[in-house]
């Protein structure tokens, strides 16, 4: 038979040699799991485990107390404290590491001896023992019950000190004449579940024989010795390499050979791919596991018991197995996901010697499950017993080390969804005649959730027991999920349900559950009459005749004026064959003809289709190859743009067609239009290459209207910005709302929705009281000056993508007054189907709302069955609004239209939107993000599959890829990936043993498009953010991976690109194309997106390093604006990825940064710091030949303009300002600074002999920007005393000082006695300039601090190399002039600002200053070290002081 | 009743769903997927039918036929 365990593992009892042999043993690698836990966080008392039992009977404590010390002295394995390897190996030569050493423990009763004389040299400890008769502390037996669980709640909050020990803890309460709890606490690294029931057993047993005076039987335990050669054993062993290569497979990990530490690729580029579940746990998100843990506490009666007894046995299982079962059911519909792992706890002991020792040896391993709604629940439970089988065979590879493999450590990425723990041992011990029950009150850590399952004793059913970790989970999630855990156990216990049916009958959410997400939150049904989008409008226009109803520029129509202008030219459609059911389109920009021609086509019982002038001819010509209109309406200029067609065109500024309207009568035309006939239909991006139309009926969008002015009033005075190109369905409430309810439309110029400049006085101008804004672009304009003067708006709506809550809040603060609503819904619904009012203060993801009239809104899960809130599916749509589907594509239409099986009546439909979406408990819905590849970049909703079609087109392309990254923060866009027809050797990525070896994985957030892309909202919205010419002007196009130039058999990216922007809208070209050998896979296969690479930006750091203070605010600011680490001083911001939308961010950066006012239009002809820095200057300086040497002179205008007073900064030691620069942003740009440098940076100069000097000088240049007060003085460090000799000094003169600030300043005194620094420590004031501290102590060379200094991209590395000498000499002179000056005293309150983390010179006190000041000294603690102040958090606090000190201070 | 090897046998395929015969005498019916909850269902069964008194301890520390048999008093 197999060997069981070697019991001879060889071990050398004495050490040899002259080592001293270590004290103990070490720990085992179950042990040091939960060691490094605890050392990370050694106060928390997370890793305790605890239970108790209740003994229903007589109990004498004493001899329990003695039971106790027995058992405690046979149980080795507990009686041990850990302390620190010493750093070198043991005598066995093992590797340093904590050790566990034997402490003594004195019998019960016994205080802890005073003097050492335990084993290891430590002091014996008092027995661990709490007693307490607590049947007085209530009246009632339930009450004394409840107070002793009060006090092991408490102690169960202590941490234990894995150094001193003991490591348990016992409590004997007597609750009852009848009735004890015996308590135990045991910290996990000695004690795990089955652990405590060997203990259990032998303390009945011991107190069972001491009770009646019979000697117990032998010790049954083993001892630790053998724990710990049998982990040293299975490390060495074959079985170690056999389970970690096993354990790597399943997760699609490439382990190397020979070496512990992870992968480092040698092919460039080459993707590494882990086969993992994307967010395997009910969170979907990970933390660290928190202090304490949420616990619910829940039964499953003993029928369902027995049912699902008998129906595991059914299924030749165990009732374990089912229960896996359920829960990765549970858990694949709850994460959306057919990909579940569960994590299973095993005792580890079964065949070992291990059975015998109460210790820690359990351990957690992932089962994997595919649970698909078409298998049955007979089939998932084999899974189960298959898959827990191969778990059992590789079950002693320690789950940490599984995550080590795989290069989770420190990941944040979780492996396993809930652990699901099954303790059988429920044992019914008694003690001495009297029995009892165990109830467990913490298993240790919880990472995520643990669900915890006893079969208990009296068969009285299953408790389970919901652990959660409360970082992750709230009481309602926690209660949630185990509610409908069991209420799916109970239904699969129920005999009506049939094992060998599909899962996808299952649902997961209860009955009570069902009735609030399918009735209570979908209760819209609202009776509306028959009407069309038109109908209104001409009611309107006849009751309110002289009613201004469209402005446009300087034009001003009134409803009369419009509606027959429109009814004109509906005559002439009818004539070209317009009538209900046929199509007219409209090629025309934002105009006076565009209303008429819209209003004009639908007045002839037609319907629209917009046609974006803007998109590229190949496209608007499939478009009306598609449609087959009956004719285009459009303009002289738009038309010789169109595509050659046999549509015949009404050019309605042709001047004949004009005189031929003009035959017509004005009023309005009949026609046989039912709400049913199709109002208007709008193309959008289609998966399979081609674009498809969506066809909205009348009554969808009359629905939608009517909702509309319901909920939010228009007035006779109100008035509508219309600015979404027609081409997307948000332009449909623009522009026909107004005119339903007598209201005005005032038309945005062409191009200007991408202008936030126009629209914010175009607003204000023209009194606009509606506007909608895709987020992305509602964020541009909330930074533009204008927007705050937006007063006059009484509602701003938002769709299009998801809204960001910092965009929601900054909202609120820039328009107080002004009511913002979040809407949401796709084409295929008529606009929107949710609503959302956005109220100021709240937190969270702004949800999209709840469903507005006739409008049904279903989240189902991969079963299409209904989520319960706070789960995630995906969302479907029902009701009145639905598209009638897509024009000439009944096979899509039926694919996205499918059977509503929750409506009542007959041939209802639902519309699958591919959005993820989840209930909250309120009945608003949260979007969370698509299901499919298609995503929304900036409002404007693209199938990648069309873009991947159009770039497959290409003979020369053999596969291609697009995707939406988001490698900086915020900034999303598209990128393209292509392989080339090339050898079979040279697909070398396809293999993936190799991929597995490569390169680093994208940086974080540059997931694949379904997830990242987020695409928010809407399908369709808007084309606020437009077309991205900026981006497009110098678009870098493409770049070739390094180190792989010949790759891909001669694909052009460039060329590629071309060919895309004939095709497709301007927004659907990929700003980047990367060229592949191949698409990296998974290692079953698929196309992995996480492994494809980020395209190489050009970018980082790279160049030369800035040369003044402009260029290096200038990098930090183009780096900021781009999310990037660095930007180079002569690398283009477009290069580097920057698009208008980022340009428009930088350009207000650089305006608050630096004061100056930057047309957008400076930036392309200036794109690189360096040359943008050269504008600025030559603007600043209107041309005067000043060089680079004018950012070392004596006074550095840092900010020249504002209109405040202006605020003098003084240098620190090293006698440069630069430092000072961050203060610019956060001080707004009103603030002028100005700089004081020291003499002799650039020229040899006396320097000062003494510190009034240096002031009279400083004070001298000063005057010459500000000659009289009052004065706004700040130092830091040595400048904080320059600043204050100045401010007396200008005291002196009569001047008035407004505000001494000193940032970490002491005065001389504090340094008289101190060494003068040596020349050698000049560099590190270079440094400290430049905010890095360095340990004192290490030597530094010049070249090193300039190596940090580039690095770190300051502009203080170009400093000319005379500079840099003379900074050495700078320092040394003002350390001597700090010491010897003698300070008098400033008259009035000081700012003062503490770098208050603790440091060594804690003898430094700002208190010294006293005598030196007469007013206050407000102090600030900014929470950082001294050379950190002039980091940008720091600054900030500084800034802000600033503004608020009040003027005329001091 | 008292139990024979091949009663063992039987009872031993049945919690793990194998055919008798593939379950050898000498291996470890750990790789055969016996786990905690089985051998406390072997154990509940020898008590419950055959009288037989082992606890959780002794099967689940050799788990073998060939050396539970004696411990079961097993005829051969």
């Amino acid at each position: 038979m197999t060997t069981l365990l070697d019991p001879a593992v060889p071990r050398r009892e004495a050490a040899t040699g002259t080592a001293r042999p270590a004290p103990g043993l070490p720990l085992t690698s179950a042990q040091s799991g939960m060691w490094f836990a605890q050392a990370l966080d050694p106060d928390s008392p997370a890793q305790n485990t605890a239970e108790y039992i209740e003994i229903h009977g007589p109990v004498d404590p004493a001899v329990f107390a003695e039971a106790l010390h027995r058992t405690n002295g046979e149980a080795d394995a507990l009686r041990v404290r850990v302390v620190a390897g010493d750093g070198d190996g043991d005598a066995d030569g093992e590797a340093a590491g904590p050790r566990q050493v034997p402490i003594d423990i004195e019998p019960p009763g016994r205080q802890a001896a005073t003097r050492p004389t335990g084993p290891d040299g430590a002091a014996r400890r008092a027995f661990p023992l709490h007693q307490a008769d607590l049947r007085g502390a209530a009246d009632t037996d339930q009450g004394s019950h409840a107070a002793a669980l009060a006090w092991m709640r408490a102690d169960l909050a202590k941490p234990f000190d894995l150094a001193s020990g003991p490591l348990f803890q016992h409590a004997l309460f007597r609750v009852g004449d009848q009735r004890w709890l015996w308590y135990q606490r045991v910290h996990h690294l000695v004690m795990d579940g089955y652990g405590y029931s060997l203990i259990a057993r032998r303390v009945a047993e011991v107190y069972t024989a001491l009770a009646t005076g019979a000697e117990p039987p032998p010790s049954p335990f083993g001892r630790l010795t053998d724990l710990v050669a049998d982990d040293r054993a299975y490390r060495a062993g074959d079985g170690f390499a056999k389970d970690r290569a096993h354990w790597a497979a399943t997760f699609g990990a490439a382990l190397p050979t020979g070496t512990d530490t992870p992968a480092t690729g040698s092919e460039p580029g080459a993707p590494r791919a882990l086969d993992l579940p994307d967010a395997p746990s009910l969170a979907g998100r990970t933390a660290l596991p928190d202090h304490t843990f949420l616990r619910r506490t829940a039964h499953l009666g003993h029928q369902e018991t027995e049912r699902l007894r008998a129906l595991a046995a059914e299924l030749r299982a165990t009732w374990p197995d089912l229960l896996f079962a359920a829960q990765a059911l549970y858990l694949s519909r709850a994460t959306h996901s057919e990909d579940v792992v569960l994590g299973v706890p095993m005792m580890g002991r079964i065949g070992s010697a291990a059975l015998r020792i109460p210790g820690m040896v359990m351990n957690v391993l992932p089962l994997r499950l595919r649970v698909r709604p078409e298998d049955t629940l007979a089939h998932l439970v084999r899974q189960v017993v298959l898959g827990i089988r191969a778990v059992r065979r590789h079950q002693r590879y320690r789950y940490e080390d599984i995550r080590r493999d795989l290069g989770l450590l420190g990941d944040g990425r979780a492996l396993v969804g809930p652990l699901v723990n099954v303790m059988p041992f429920d044992y019914g011990l008694t003690f001495a005649g009297a029995r009892s029950d165990a109830h467990n009150l913490s298993t240790g850590p919880v990472d995520d959730l643990t669900v915890n399952i006893y079969d208990r004793a009296d068969r009285a059913g299953l408790r389970i027991d919901y652990d959660g970790n409360p970082r992750l989970y709230t009481e309602d999630d926690l209660a949630g999920h185990q509610r409908r855990f069991l209420d799916l156990l109970a239904r699969l216990a129920d005999l009506a349900t049939d094992a060998h049916a599909p899962l996808g009958g299952l649902s997961v959410l209860t009955p009570a559950e069902r009735a609030l997400v399918l009735t209570d939150f979908n209760d819209t049904a609202r009776a509306l009459p028959p009407t069309t989008l038109i109908g209104p409008i001409e009611y309107r226009a006849a009751r309110v005749p002289h009613a201004p109803a469209l402005v446009f520029g300087d034009q001003t129509l009134t409803y009369a004026q419009l509606n027959a202008r429109a009814n004109r030219v509906a005559r002439r459609l009818t004539e070209l064959g317009v009538r209900p059911g046929v199509l007219a389109a409209v090629a025309l920009p934002r105009s006076v003809d565009l209303v008429v021609a819209l209003l004009a086509v639908l007045k002839a019982g037609g319907a629209y289709l917009p046609l974006d002038p803007d998109y590229p001819a190949e496209r608007l010509a499939y478009m009306l190859g598609d449609a087959s209109p009956a004719c285009v309406l459009t303009d002289r200029a738009t038309h010789g743009a169109l595509p050659e067609t046999a549509v015949p065109a009404l050019v309605l500024d042709d001047p004949e067609v004009r005189a031929d309207l003009a035959r017509f009568p004005g009023t309005d035309p009949g026609r046989a239009l039912t709400p049913h006939h199709p109002a208007y239909v709008i193309y959008t991006s289609g998966s399979t290459g081609r674009p498809k139309g969506v066809v909205v009926p009348h009554r969808a969008i009359d629905n939608r209207l009517r909702w509309m002015q319901d909920t939010y009033p228009l007035r006779a005075d109100d008035r509508v910005l219309q600015k979404t190109p027609s081409g997307f369905d948000v332009s449909a409430w623009e522009f026909f709302w107004a005119l339903r309810e007598c209201a005005t439309l005032v038309v945005a110029e062409p191009g200007g929705h991408q202008d936030p400049a126009y629209l914010a006085h175009t607003i204000r101008d023209q009194r606009v009281t509606t506007v909608h804004f895709v987020p992305s672009m509602l964020g541009v304009f909330l930074t533009e000056p204008g927007a705050a003067h937006c007063t006059g708006l009484r509602r701003v709506f938002c769709s299009g993508e998801a809204l960001p809550r910092e965009t929601v809040t900054d909202f609120h603060r820039l328009l107080p007054d002004v009511p913002l609503h979040n809407l949401y819904g796709p084409t295929e619904a008529a606009v929107d189907v949710t609503y959302h009012p956005c109220a100021p203060g709240e937190s969270g993801p702004v949800p999209i709302g709840k469903p507005v009239w006739n409008t049904r809104l279903y989240v189902l899960d991969a079963a299409l069955q209904l989520c319960p809130p706070g789960v995630a599916g995906e969302l479907y749509l029902a009701g009145t609004q639905l598209a009638t589907g897509y024009l000439g594509r009944p096979d899509l239409t039926a694919d996205r239209f499918v059977a509503d099986p929750f409506a009542a009546e007959p041939g209802a439909r639902m519309y699958r939107t591919g959005d993820l979406a989840r209930w909250r408990a309120d009945g608003a819905v949260e979007y969370l993000g698509r299901t499919d590849h298609q995503v929304k970049l900036r409002g404007l909703r693209i199938e990648l599959g069309e873009i991947e079609a159009a770039l497959a087109a290409s003979d020369e392309v053999a596969a291609a890829c697009v995707l939406v990254r988001e490698d900086r923060p915020g900034d999303q866009r598209l990128v393209g990936y292509v392989t080339g027809h090339q050898p079979a050797a040279r697909t070398r990525w396809s293999a993936p043993a190799d991929a597995a070896a490569g390169a680093d994985r994208p940086a974080m957030g540059s997931d694949e498009s379904t997830h990242v892309a987020a695409a928010p909202t809407a399908p369709e919205r808007a084309g606020d953010a437009g077309p991205d010419t900026a981006a497009r002007a110098s678009r870098p196009g493409t770049a070739l991976p390094e180190g792989a130039p010949d790759v891909g058999g001669g694909l052009d990216p460039a060329l590629l690109q071309e060919r895309l922007a004939a095709r497709l809208p301007d927004y659907m070209v990929p700003s980047a194309i990367v060229v592949l050998d191949a698409l990296p896979l998974s290692p079953n296969g698929k196309l992995d997106r996480k492994a494809l690479p980020a395209p190489p930006a050009a970018a980082t750091g790279a160049g030369r390093a800035p040369r003044s203070h402009r260029e290096e605010t200038l990098t930090r600011l183009f780096a900021r604006a781009l999310c990037v680490d660095q930007a180079g001083v002569e690398e283009s911001f477009f290069d580097l990825g920057g698009n208008s939308l980022l340009a428009m961010r930088l350009v207000a950066a650089i305006r608050e940064t630096l004061g100056v006012e930057l047309a957008l239009g400076t930036l392309f002809q200036a794109p690189t710091p360096a040359a943008l820095a050269e504008r600025l200057r030559a603007a600043a300086e209107g041309g005067s030949a000043a060089g680079a040497d004018d950012a070392l002179g004596v006074l550095l205008p840092l900010r020249p303009g504002g209109a405040r007073p202006p605020l003098f900064v003084f240098h620190p030691a090293g006698g440069i300002s630069w430092c000072y620069a961050g203060l610019l942003a956060p001080l707004g740009p009103d603030q002028p600074v100005y700089g004081l440098q020291a003499r002799g940076l650039t020229a040899p100069e006396p320097l000062p002999a003494i510190m009034e000097e240096m002031a009279a000088d400083y004070l001298d240049h000063l005057r010459t920007v500000q000659p009289y007060g009052p004065y706004r003085l700040l130092g830091w460090s040595v400048g904080g005393v320059v600043a204050h000799t100045v401010a007396v000094r200008l005291q002196e003169a009569g001047e008035r000082v407004e505000l001494l600030a000193l940032m970490d300043a002491y005065p001389s005194d504090q340094w008289r006695d101190l060494a003068i620094p040596a020349q050698a420590d000049a560099p590190r004031a270079l440094l400290r300039m430049a905010g890095f501290d360095i340990q004192e102590g290490r030597a530094l060379t010049r070249e090193h601090v300039l190596d940090t200094l580039r690095r770190e991209g300051s502009a203080l590395a170009s400093l000319p190399e005379y500079t840099l000498s003379a900074v050495v000499d700078i320092v040394v002179n003002n350390a001597t002039l700090m010491r010897e000056h003698e300070h008098r005293a400033f008259d009035g309150d000081v700012l003062f600002f503490t770098a208050a983390a603790p440091r060594p010179e804690d003898w430094l006190t700002r208190d010294a200053w006293q005598p030196y000041v007469t007013g206050r000294l407000v102090n600030h603690d900014i929470d950082c070290l001294h050379p950190q102040l002039t980091q940008p958090e720091a600054l900030a606090v500084v800034a802000a002081a600033i503004r608020e000190w009040p003027a005329g201070n001091a | 009743m008292a139990l024979t090897v091949e009663q063992i046998r039987a009872d031993v395929a049945d919690v793990l769903g194998e055919d008798p015969a593939d379950i050898p005498d000498d291996e470890n019916l750990l790789d055969y997927g016996l786990d905690s909850v089985r051998v406390m269902a072997l154990v509940e069964r020898w008590r419950r039918d055959h009288g037989v008194e082992v606890t959780f301890v002794d099967l689940a520390e050799e788990p073998a036929i060939e050396r539970w048999a004696p411990l079961l008093g097993a005829r051969t």
